[in-house]
């Protein structure tokens, strides 16, 4: 699969437009990126990106927050914004018919949020409730910002995206207003459509809509990689009463530029990310410790976390996390037999092209392109990548991209009065409470 | 804001879509449904086997569930794991879902695993094993996920008891993962007579969509699926609900920081013909930011922090249920007078056109969506073919949500909304158990 026919323009303001035309069925999707997001967030404001990415949609050019909804939803639309680490992004579908009332709406978020103070009370208030209660019915979900608060220290891939209910209620209108003026701009943003339209006539409507749009006030800072961590560090998270220990085990993996990405998918794969994986099978299928495991690399222009994932019931817990670093360790050494290669490319060759099969699809993927400046041949070269894989590169991407186990930071979300001693067993333990508003 | 009616879509092609469906039925009775689509070189397969929580009794609930682990573990022809290391080496991925009403397994290949993923699947319809090992191993990965979606999950916890306080007769007030000693004490006989009653060619629905031919399909089908003799029909669930003739109301205390509420009436069934006005009433309350619940009850009265809901379509009436999160503090009974403050002015004066129409656009904008992808036609014709009883509904279903009326989606609410038809549950968070402050700090720190 090639990336489909599209063209790309860039406005006289720096913008770059992307527009991928499909018609198959009668809907226009767009992916908005604008390079920065949350690893600019001021270290005591993490959320900032987030929240700020949130207000754009509450609110914007003639519309208040309940009137910007109504037209979204009046028109059977979406309208997401959100932030990740490295961009805020929006994404929009729209049935066909409403074009110009989609553009409308991205134009007027992107350059003309309101952030009304009583809205973002609102938003703020609700954030840090959610965080609260997903702690309560959903606390696995937050094992990845315990993890990267330990990992990652003084870098700003340390700050949870979302906020903490600490750093959410810090939040001012005008960080947001700075935040707007100094990182969101015509020269930070790509604009992606896919869907059904006339290339000619909706490149003219964005070049109408965007054309007079500001640059961002400041230059784009560059990002530091992180460092390794040596050594082994604990940290229990207590949740009294829970029934279960989840875990997160982790270090700084590899940049989304990484040479040798094919390896690494096809390596991670047959590791922990298919059901067949070396993780499920120990911790799953042969001894039923738990229902799911796990791993994965983040994706980011400079290294962010691997890490592995699973849960068990609390009396399991040393044998559970000792089998995860265990299987880690039989990677380490043994590697990859070529049928485990071969399958694990089968497996991600079998299944990428549903990943890509609707012009909103391609769309986010041609964003993820720009975003890392990657090129075109990242996708469409990349089943010939699979294809070349062979064990000595599976076995390099082991060595270079996949920590050792004595080399990992360890986060534990359980009943620490269970489990405390035996967390101790696998490194310098430190612990917080789960309903304590931060996650460092 | 009011659009028109999406009448201007693809309504040619998407009719000639509905025509593009064939369907086949095979002696023992297993139906077959094809929709050819050669936009990507892939195939979404679904298995719809009528067999949920619905057709459990007590003492042995959670079989339904536990089943669709134990459908990977291996046949009489294969060993375990072989399903799952067959079907990835040839580029295939798998899941499957049990609800209260079904089973679904769904694969996910490239078209040259067909034959594979055939053969695969009407092996484990005829020759599942039962090896004592597998089934005490997998039945400790089910109460792992019964520990992580129920046990640690204050919503889930308060959902289930809900669920068993609306329902008294019917097989509905079963949690689909299973109560905790039930899962304890299935039997090898329990699942070997459940597999037998439910897991025959004549319960099963198959759904393939996408780079496939249908006349190719159905010729693998007759070789393997073909083979396989037809089943005794599975025992009719009888049981109904008798009417409810008072609220009820069931209150949790959990460790926690928020309030949790949530409501539920008795409804409706998938089959009604009342379905795409309940769907709209839903989307009016609680669909999206500026639905009436939403709006009134978290923007404005900042009552609750979240408010969502909705109804589960099955083959029996199932419950509408509102669940909201409240702010740490919070007050449950301040929020649920407000909740009937809106609902009882839905039922006296109805909803208006604006809400109407946002309402129809949101469904005709999802039903486009849902089209988009082979697994989402998958999806949507095995609701319409199982649930609803004839997939070409699926077809006509934009047409149905474009006639429903203002008056139809009053007489659902007033229907619906009966106060002595109701179930209150609430769950109030015991603060103790938290503590704020870190009991050890950082050794190396």
């Amino acid at each position: 699969m090639k990336i489909p026919p599209h063209q790309r323009l860039r406005l006289a303001n720096g913008l770059k437009l992307i527009l991928l035309p499909r018609a198959d069925v009668p809907l226009i999707a767009v992916d908005a990126i604008v390079r920065g997001g949350a690893r600019l967030d001021p270290e005591a404001l993490a959320g900032l990106a987030s929240v700020t990415a949130d207000m754009l949609t509450r609110g914007a050019g003639a519309r208040d927050a309940f009137a910007f909804a109504d037209a979204v939803e009046g028109a059977g639309g979406s309208l997401d914004a959100g932030a990740h680490a490295e961009a805020v992004g929006l994404h929009a579908v729209f049935l066909r018919r409403d074009r110009a009332l989609m553009l409308e709406l991205l134009a007027d978020a992107l350059q003309r949020p309101r952030f009304d103070v009583s809205e973002l009370d609102r938003v703020r208030e609700r954030r840090i409730e959610f965080i609260k209660a997903t702690k309560d019915s959903e606390p696995q979900s937050l094992i990845g910002n315990y993890g990267r608060a330990l990992l990652f220290g003084a870098h700003p891939f340390a700050k949870p995206i979302g906020g903490s209910e600490r750093s959410l209620a810090a939040l001012q209108p005008k960080d947001l207003q700075h935040y707007a003026r100094d990182h969101l701009g015509a020269d930070r943003t790509t604009l992606v459509f896919g869907g059904d339209f006339d290339v000619d006539e909706l490149g003219a409507e964005v070049e109408a809509a965007f054309g007079g749009w500001r640059a961002a006030k400041l230059p784009l800072p560059p990002l530091t990689e992180a460092p390794r961590v040596r050594g082994r560090r604990v940290r229990l998270i207590d949740a009294p009463e829970s029934t279960q220990t989840y875990f997160w085990i982790g270090n700084i993996g590899v940049a989304r530029s990484y040479p040798q990405r094919a390896a690494l998918e096809i390596t991670n794969t047959a590791f922990g990310g298919s059901f067949g994986s070396m993780l499920m099978q120990a911790l799953r299928v042969r001894s039923g410790l738990s229902y799911s495991a796990s791993s994965g690399f983040r994706r980011a222009s400079v290294p962010a976390e691997f890490s592995i994932g699973s849960f068990t019931e609390t009396p399991s817990t040393t044998q559970a996390v000792t089998i995860a670093l265990e299987t880690l360790d039989a990677l380490k050494r043994e590697n990859l037999g070529k049928r485990a290669i071969d399958s694990a490319r089968s497996y991600i060759l079998g299944q990428y092209p549903q990943g890509l099969e609707t012009a909103a699809d391609w769309a986010t993927a041609l964003a993820e392109l720009d975003l890392y400046d990657l090129p075109d041949s990242t996708i469409d070269e990349f089943p010939d990548a699979l294809r070349g894989v062979d064990a000595e590169q599976s076995r390099q991407v082991i060595a270079g991209a996949f920590p050792d186990s004595d080399d990992v930071d360890i986060v534990l979300i359980g009943d620490a009065a269970k489990i405390r001693t035996e967390a101790a067993s696998f490194g310098t333990l430190s612990e917080r409470s789960l309903a304590a508003p931060e996650y460092s | 804001m009011v659009t028109p009616p999406p009448t201007s879509g693809h309504p040619r092609a998407f009719h000639e879509a509905a025509s593009q469906v064939q369907t086949h039925q095979l002696a023992n009775g297993l139906t077959l449904l094809v929709w050819p689509n050669h936009n990507i070189p892939s195939v979404s397969l679904h298995n719809w086997v009528r067999a949920g929580s619905r057709n459990e009794g007590g003492g042995r609930t959670g079989l339904a569930h536990f089943f669709e682990h134990m459908m990977f573990n291996g046949t009489s022809h294969r060993a375990r794991g072989e399903f799952d290391r067959l079907m990835e080496a040839e580029g295939g991925s798998n899941n499957a879902f049990t609800s209260q009403d079904v089973t679904v397994y769904q694969d996910w290949f490239p078209s040259s695993a067909l034959e594979l993923v055939f053969e695969l699947e009407s092996d484990r319809i005829a020759n599942l094993a039962f090896e004592p090992d597998v089934v005490e191993n997998e039945r400790k990965v089910v109460w792992s996920e019964r520990r992580m979606r129920v046990d640690d999950s204050n919503a889930a916890l308060l959902e289930e008891q809900v669920q068993a306080t609306a329902f008294q007769v019917h097989p509905y007030r079963i949690p689909t993962i299973g109560w905790p000693q039930d899962i304890e004490s299935w039997t090898l006989d329990d699942l070997q007579d459940f597999y037998r009653t439910y897991y025959a060619p004549n319960n099963c629905t198959l759904i393939v969509v996408g780079d496939v031919e249908p006349a190719r399909v159905f010729a693998l089908a007759e070789r393997t699926f073909g083979v396989i003799p037809r089943g005794r029909a599975p025992p009719p669930v009888e049981l109904e609900e008798p009417e409810q003739r008072g609220e009820r109301r069931t209150s949790l205390a959990r460790p926690g920081q928020n309030p949790l509420l949530q409501l539920a009436w008795h409804a409706i069934r998938a089959s009604d013909v009342r379905q795409p006005a309940l769907n709209v009433l839903q989307t009016i309350l609680v669909g999206g930011d500026a639905s009436r619940l939403h709006r009134s009850l978290v923007e404005e009265q900042r009552l609750a922090v979240a408010i969502g809901g909705g109804w589960s379509e099955g083959f029996d009436p199932n419950v509408f249920v509102l669940h909201a999160t409240l702010s740490e503090g919070g007050d449950t009974q301040v929020l649920e007078a407000a909740i009937d403050a809106q609902l009882a002015r839905v039922v006296a004066k109805g909803i208006t056109e604006a809400e109407l129409r946002r309402a129809k656009n949101l469904a005709a904008a999802d039903f486009w969506r849902g089209v988009a992808t082979i697994d989402g036609k998958a999806r949507m014709l095995g609701e319409y073919a199982v649930m609803h009883g004839d997939h070409r509904h699926l077809f006509t279903a934009p047409a149905a949500y474009e006639r429903v009326t203002l008056e139809d989606v009053q007489r659902i609410a007033r229907t619906v909304f009966e106060p002595q038809r109701r179930t209150v549950g609430v769950l109030q968070p015991t603060a103790e158990a938290f503590c704020e402050e870190s009991v050890l700090d950082e050794a190396d720190a």
